[in-house]
This record gives C-alpha cells, structure tokens and sequence, in this order.
C-alpha cells in the first residue's frame, strides 16, 4: 500500500474528538471555543412579594418552635393548667382534621385511601403509649443536670429548624429526622415537668405542633393562599405575644428575626441575583438528563 | 565453620561430584580387610558398615552379605579394601588387596589405607573404564568422613523442616543423602548383632552394644509388663463401658458432664492409659514416642497427686480448708453486698437513673441472700464432700486441678449469674438503641438485601396529592405509630443506658476475674497434660537421639591427601521438641481472638461458657 502525498492542501480542521489521530498538540483547542460560552442559563427572576409568600414556611416553623418553648415554660411555672392545654389542644386538632378535609373536599383523602378509622387507630395506639411511658418520661432524667438537659433541648430544636423539609431539593432535608429531633427534645423538655400528666400533655402537644400543624399548613398553602398568609400572621402575632409576656427583650430579638427572614432576605436575594454570573460552556462536565435509576434497580 | 561445612556438603550431594566415604569410627583401629556397606548412587556415596577381617573364605563372605540383604533389605556388598599399616609397607599385602578387586568386584572400588598411628591416611577409588577388567582405571576423588556408628544408629533424623535457614533445593538433597545414611544404618541392625568374640567363619569389626543383660530388673519389667497391660486394658475398657452406659446420656446429666472440666479431664486420663496400655505394637518412631510420653506425664501426674494428697492429709488440712471456705465465700458476697450498695448509690458521680437504679440493686441484693443461704445450708458438709473430692487427687495432679476449676465455678455461681443478667439487659439496650438509632435517621434495615435503606415514614407522604401510598394500606399507619412510640424508646433507652452499661460493666470484670483464675488453673492443666517430658528428657540426656542434621568437623585437609572430616550429630532444639511431641490435650476450652472477645463484650453476648449455644444461635 503505497501511501501518496495528500494532493489536496485544504487545511486540516481541528475537531473536539480525542478517538482521531489529529496533527494538534493535546492541548489546542481553536478559536470556536468561546463560541459555545453561555452565561446565567439557570438564573431565576424572582418577584419580591412571591418570594416573603415563600419564607413564610420558615416564619411558620420558627413561630411553632417559638410557641412550644413558651408553652412548655408556662408549665414549667404552673400558669398553665395541663387539663387546660389538653382540652385546647384537643378542640384544635379536632377542627384542623376537619378543615383538612373540607378545604379540598375530601380529595386528597380519596387518592391516598385512607380511612378515618386507620386515624383513629393512629392517635389511640400514640395516645396509651405516650400514657403509658409517662411516668418514666417523667423520672428519665432525675439525675441528669437541668442545663445538660437545656442544651440538649436546645441542639435538638436547631437540629428540627435546619432538617426540616421546607420545600426544598437537597441532600440535606429529612423530615423524618427532623421529626425524631423535635419528639426528643419535647421528651427532654417534659421530663423537666414537675408531674407525669404534665409530660403526656406536653408530649402530646410537640406532636400536634411539629407533625400535625406542618400538615395542615402545606395544604393550607396549597389550596388558599390568602388564607394561609392570614394564619401566618396571626400565629407569628400570637407567638410574638406569647414571648411578650416572658421576656421583653426576647420578643423584640424574635420579632427583628422574623423581619429580617420575612422581609430583608428575599430583598438580598433579589439584590444579590444582579451579581450572579454563572458561565456554561464546553468544558462543563457532562451531566446525565434523564434518570437512570430505572435501569439501575 | 559447621554451617559452612553444611553448605559444601549440600553442594557436593548431587550426582556426579566427589565420592564420599562414610567411615565408623569404631573401625578406625581394626585389622585390615574387606569393607562391607552400601553404595548409594544417588549421593555417590559408599556407607562402610564393617570390616571383615582376613583371614577369610570368599563365599562365606557372600553368604553372609546375602543373608543380611534378606534380612534388612539393603543392598549391602563388599566395597573396597581396609588396611591398616602397624608396621613398615608391606608390598604383598598391597598387591593382595588389589587383586581381591577382581574377586569381588564393586563400582568405584574403594582402597582405604591407614599408615603407622592415626595421621596419615590414604584413600583411592578406582574405577573400571570399560566394561572388561583389564581396561585402565581411573581414580575419583575421595572425601572421607568418619561416623559414630551408635550415634547414627540409635538417633532419629527429623524432617528438614526443622532447619529452616537453609535454602530449599540445597535442604532436600543433603537431607536427601543424609537420610539415605541414617537410614541405612538403622536398617543393617542384622549385621550388628553378630558378636566380636564369637568364633565364626567370618571376623566382623563394627558397633558393638554392651549386652542385653545389663539389668535383670529391665528384663523383669519387660516380661512383665505384657500380663500387666493387659489386665489395665480389660479393667479400662470396662470403666469405659460404665461411663457410655445408656444411663448418663439423657439431656441434663450429658449437658452437665460437658460443662464440668473435671469430667473432661476424667475422659481424657481415660484415653490416655488407654493408648499406654493397648496391646497393639506402636508402628513407628513417632507412635513409640507419644506412649513413652504419654505414659511419662500420666506417672509424673500421679505422682504430683499423690504428694498433694499426702501433703493435704497430713495435720488435718482438709477441715481447716472447709473451715476457710464458708467465710470466704460469706466475705465474697459481702464484698458484692457493698458494691451493689455502692452502684445503688451514685458511684462516681455518673447520672444514673434512680428507679432503675433502685430496681436493679435491691434485685441482684436479693440474689446474694438467696445465695448466702445456700452456702450456710451447704456448710456442714463442706468437709466430707472435700475430703472425698481430695481423694480424686490420686488420679494425678491434673483431675484435682479440674476440680478445683469446678469448684470456683460453684462457689462464684451468683457472680455468673448477675453477669448473665447483665449482659442480656444490655444487649437488649444495645440492639434496641442500634435498630431505633436507624429509625431515629428515617432508615431501615432492609432485609432482602442486607444493607440500611432509606425508608420514608413521612406522616404527610400519604396526604400528598398525586402520590398513591407506596407500602400498601396497612403500613402508613403502622409507620406513623412506629415512629412516635420508637422515638420514645429511642429517648428512654438511651436514658437508661447507664444504668445498665455500669452494672454490665461491674458485673463483667468480676466474671472475667473468675474466668482469669479459672484459665490459669487450665492452663496448668494443659500444660500437665501435653508436655511431651519424655522426649524432653531423652533431649536432655541423650542429645544425639533427636537429630536436627548434621554437621562437619574438619580433621585433615591438606593437598594430596583425601579430605577428612568427622560428622556430629545437630540435636534438635527444645523449642521444637515441644512443639514436634507435644500430647493432644483435651482441647474443651474455647479460644477468643481478642478482637472477637473485645466484640463481644462490647455488645454483651456471653463469653466463655455458653459459647456453643451462641453458635446455635447463629
């Protein structure tokens, strides 16, 4: 095979391949490679009155934790009669299990298939066994110092506030977690109760608050919008009320806290979406679009 | 110099190199004659057994080689000539040498040759050229080696494993020829037999033993030792026909005699006077030395016992044992009164949690009264029941040892029982905190695929729209109420984990105290047991009879003359006596890695005794 010299002199066209053999250094690349430079392709333009709708999640769970605290302190005091709570807190959920069937008609209830009757099974089997650990809740951490079990309170509430699913899609996020989290500070909180009753109603109540409520408030937001920034206002107003009555300073710092996330965030945000400059190009690393999990499993 | 030695050795041994001449040295001073041995090939070396001494009839010469070939299977022939020079050179005698290669004829033909005292010797091997006699000879070169014909004949040669600094090849083939030496020697043991002073035809010079009827006493014992065995044999087998009766095997008696050491070491003196007093022959060296050793460790255990039980009867120690025993388990459980008290109080400081703290201490309290009880019930026949165990000592050291393991067993029962409590509580706590921790992260075990799955026990997951429950109809509730309650016990066992992981602590290290006593009284045991003594004293005494190899000493080197070198017998080291002639020991004791056992501690499964029901469990 006798290889004749290339007749025509068209010059060689360098091509993003690496699986020909190409008269370049490894390293050329041609003047088209700025070509394919793309900036800001994912960049979302927010609304500024869209974005405090959405930080009214976060507003939500702060207040929640905020209530329970004030709660839990009052019974600490004794201003608060647990038979009192109880029955407040039974009433409450009694009509948030209504309006949770009655704001979409009974169509989420359909789709899941669940019956009233696997509910009731639900909060009877919680009820006797929140009842029936009560007086080892109520002696579990005798020995244990009030500050250790404060702080353990306290990371525990943190922990719930940053795993908690606010809608968004991170790693990050485990309801569940968050969940367990809030269960076992109220635990800790309740032991500290001076007696058993106090610590099933308080055990009690941390789960109308951290697993009911979010539930109502999701379909809540889902449904009527309007009505949902209503009771957000007023369960921020009553917990900032709540903290009022314990400590000034508290109230004042809680209210600057919710200003600043409701109102001074989703303005940085928006600020800070004018600096964004996110470039695309060639040199990206591939990304896989369509799911594969389906042939993987 | 001697492993140097060993190196040239293993050098020489292929085929084709110098020829190696191996001479007794008891036949150095012999009158000249005939060289009788066996030619090796392989090695090219001639092993001189003997020297037979003109005058002499040739045929007789063959006929006696020929009946020593029967009798030992080794090719055993005339090699060469012996000549010993007291006087000046006598030409004839050389000639007459030379010409006795023609009558009998061997390849190489060896002419060794001693001249006036023990300096100068001479050594030549010829060999014929072509296939006729008269065809020109030539010589190979001689090494002579001298060997001490008892040492060889009575020592065994021990795999060349022992020796593992020599390098492979060189160990196979020297081991390769000196074991075609050893055993050459040990087999010819016919020719040895024939007596120096007996008038037969042919004259022998070699190795000579000192006479069987050194001792009567020896002989005495020999003969009676065959009724002797065989009367220990009908009387064993009949004991251990007693001890397999249909009687002893139903489930609690047969689960009791695995778990008392006592009757473990019972069946194992039972087997071992067994195999001393069978009447089977022992097959080989090996055989031979295991009943030599067993029998001497069974004497030697014996023994010990019987000075322990004399020691023991003598001032009446037995009562002053009992007496000592009921206070000193009374001072046990007192000890353990004080330190349960000590838990129930707030020991060092740890948050313990009180009520369970309470409940746990006032019923392991209860235990010990229950227990003291006992040994006060006990206590009046305290002294007769040792007095009849002390007598077991007879039996040897080993079975009185057992018993005393058992006997800590018994007197620290209610420390292994708290242990048992102990651990199960905690194991429970810990496998409980291990499933609820994954629960706690919104995990499971999943069980198909044997690995930690996410799992969602959203209470809202169901609520979503659009979203059809995965898990079907039941599980949603199930999962809601699961997560709820095992939150709960997730915060309470971890609660209560201190409480129980001090006293599993307490109560471990006291178990494993016992369980250190108790190995170290095993450990005595063991040791009783599979020391090879026997051997150890023939290593001892007799360094010669275990041979490790060989090494060489030069007595002659100079040019022109043949080398000379003296071969010594390498004793085996005592490390590998030990661990060549160690005895099966009974072997009942499970052994721990300490990783596992430190495993094992962590998460509370038992140790030491109930090992086999864990297993089951498995």
């Amino acid at each position: 095979m006798c290889a004749q010299p290339v007749a025509n002199t068209k010059e060689v066209r360098w091509q993003k391949v690496l699986y020909e053999r190409q008269p370049f250094p490894d390293n050329y690349v041609d003047r088209r490679f700025l070509e394919e430079l793309r900036k800001n392709i994912y960049a979302r333009k927010y609304q500024y009155w869209a974005v405090v709708f959405e930080s009214s999640v976060v507003i939500q769970q702060l207040c929640s934790v905020c209530v329970f605290v004030v709660i839990w302190w009052y019974m600490d005091e004794g201003l608060l009669a647990p038979q009192w709570l109880f029955g407040t807190g039974l009433a409450s959920s009694l009509i948030g299990y209504v309006l949770f069937d009655f704001i979409d008609g009974g169509e989420g209830r359909k789709k899941s298939g669940r019956t009233r009757w696997a509910d009731l099974k639900s909060a009877l089997v919680f009820i006797t066994f929140t009842y029936g650990f009560s007086p080892v809740l109520k002696t579990l951490t005798e020995s244990v110092s009030t500050d250790t079990i404060y702080a353990m309170a306290v990371f525990m509430l943190l922990g719930h506030l940053i795993f908690f699913d606010y809608g968004a899609n991170a790693a990050i996020v485990s309801s569940t977690l968050s969940l367990n989290m809030a269960i076992f500070a109220s635990v800790c909180l309740a032991s500290r109760l001076p007696r058993s009753l106090h610590a099933f109603i308080m055990v009690t109540f941390a789960i109308q608050i951290f697993a009911l409520w979010p539930m109502l408030q999701k379909k809540l937001k889902a449904c009527t919008p309007r009505s949902y920034v209503g009771v957000t206002l007023l369960f921020a107003f009553s917990a900032l009320g709540g903290l009022l009555s314990i400590s000034a300073v508290g109230a004042i710092l809680f209210a600057l806290l919710l200003i600043s996330i409701s109102c001074l965030c989703p303005f940085y945000l928006i600020r800070l979406q004018l600096f964004k400059e996110n470039i695309h190009g060639p040199w990206d690393e591939a990304e896989i679009k369509e799911d594969l999990s389906r042939f993987l499993s | 110099m001697p492993r140097l030695l060993q190196l040239l050795w293993a050098q020489l041994s292929g085929p084709g190199m110098v020829l190696k001449a191996f001479f007794p040295t008891c036949c150095a001073s012999a009158d000249s004659g005939l060289l009788v041995g066996r030619w090796v090939p392989e090695q090219s070396s001639a092993v001189v057994l003997a020297v037979v001494h003109f005058p002499f009839i040739p045929v007789q010469v063959k006929e006696l080689l020929a009946q020593v070939q029967q009798a030992s299977q080794v090719g055993v022939a005339v090699l060469g000539t012996w000549c010993h020079r007291r006087q000046e050179p006598e030409e004839s005698l050389g000639h007459f040498l030379e010409g006795l290669g023609t009558l009998f004829s061997h390849e190489p033909w060896l002419q060794l040759c001693r001249e006036r005292g023990s300096k100068s010797w001479n050594c030549k091997a010829t060999r014929r050229q072509g296939p006729t006699p008269l065809a020109p000879a030539c010589e190979d070169q001689v090494m002579l080696i001298f060997y001490d014909q008892r040492k060889v004949l009575l020592s065994r040669l021990h795999p060349p494993a022992a020796l593992p600094e020599r390098q492979a090849g060189d160990a196979t083939a020297s081991a390769g020829g000196l074991a075609a030496v050893f055993d050459t020697v040990a087999r010819s043991e016919v020719l040895f037999q024939s007596d120096r002073f007996d008038e037969g035809p042919v004259r022998l010079t070699h190795w000579q033993s000192e006479g069987v009827e050194a001792s009567i006493l020896v002989e005495l014992a020999k003969r009676a030792a065959g009724p002797v065995c065989l009367l220990l044999a009908c009387l064993l087998s009949l004991v251990s026909a007693a001890s397999a009766c249909r009687v002893f095997r139903p489930w609690p008696l047969s689960f009791i005699w695995s778990k008392l050491s006592t009757c473990e070491q019972l069946r194992h003196r039972l087997d071992q006077l067994t195999l001393v007093v069978s009447a089977h022959r022992a097959e080989g060296p090996a055989q031979l030395m295991r009943k030599a050793n067993t029998l001497v460790s069974v004497l030697l255990d014996m023994a010990l016992g019987l000075l322990l039980l004399s020691w023991l009867h003598r001032k009446d120690r037995f009562a002053h044992l009992a007496e000592a025993l009921v206070p000193v388990a009374d001072r046990v459980a007192e000890e353990l009164q004080h330190l349960l008290q000590w838990l129930m109080g707030a020991p060092a400081g740890l948050k313990m949690n009180r009520a369970l703290d309470q409940v746990l201490g006032r019923f392991f309290l209860y235990h010990i009264h229950l227990w003291i009880s006992y040994i006060h019930l006990m206590s009046p026949f305290i002294e007769h029941i040792l007095w009849h165990l002390g007598l077991s000592a007879c039996l040897g050291l080993t079975v009185a040892l057992s018993i005393l393991s058992d006997i800590i067993s018994l007197l620290t029962f209610h420390i292994y029982c708290f242990y048992v409590y102990g651990a199960r509580l905690y194991s429970l706590k810990i496998h409980g905190l291990s499933s609820l921790w994954r629960l706690f992260r919104g995990k499971k075990w999943n069980v198909l695929r044997q690995r930690v799955d996410s799992c969602s026990y959203d209470l809202d997951q169901v609520w979503r729209a659009g979203i059809p429950p995965r898990t079907g109809e039941g599980c949603p509730n199930w999962h809601q109420a699961a997560l709820f309650i095992g939150t709960l016990l997730f915060t309470i066992l971890i609660f209560l984990l201190p409480t129980t992981a001090l006293y599993y602590l307490v109560f471990t290290l006291l178990r494993l105290l016992v369980v250190t006593v108790q190995g170290l009284v095993h450990l005595l045991v063991d040791l009783i047991n599979s020391l090879p003594l026997y051997s150890l004293g023939l290593r001892l005494c007799r360094p010669y009879r275990l041979a490790a190899g060989v090494k060489f000493r030069v007595l002659e080197h100079e040019a022109g003359r043949p080398l000379r070198l003296l071969m010594q017998i390498n004793p085996l080291p005592f490390s590998h006596v030990v661990r060549t002639y160690r005895l099966p020991s009974c072997g009942c004791h499970p052994k721990h890695s300490w990783g596992s056992l430190c495993r094992k501690l962590f998460f509370g499964e038992l140790i030491y005794p109930w090992r086999q029901r864990g297993d089951k469990q498995d």
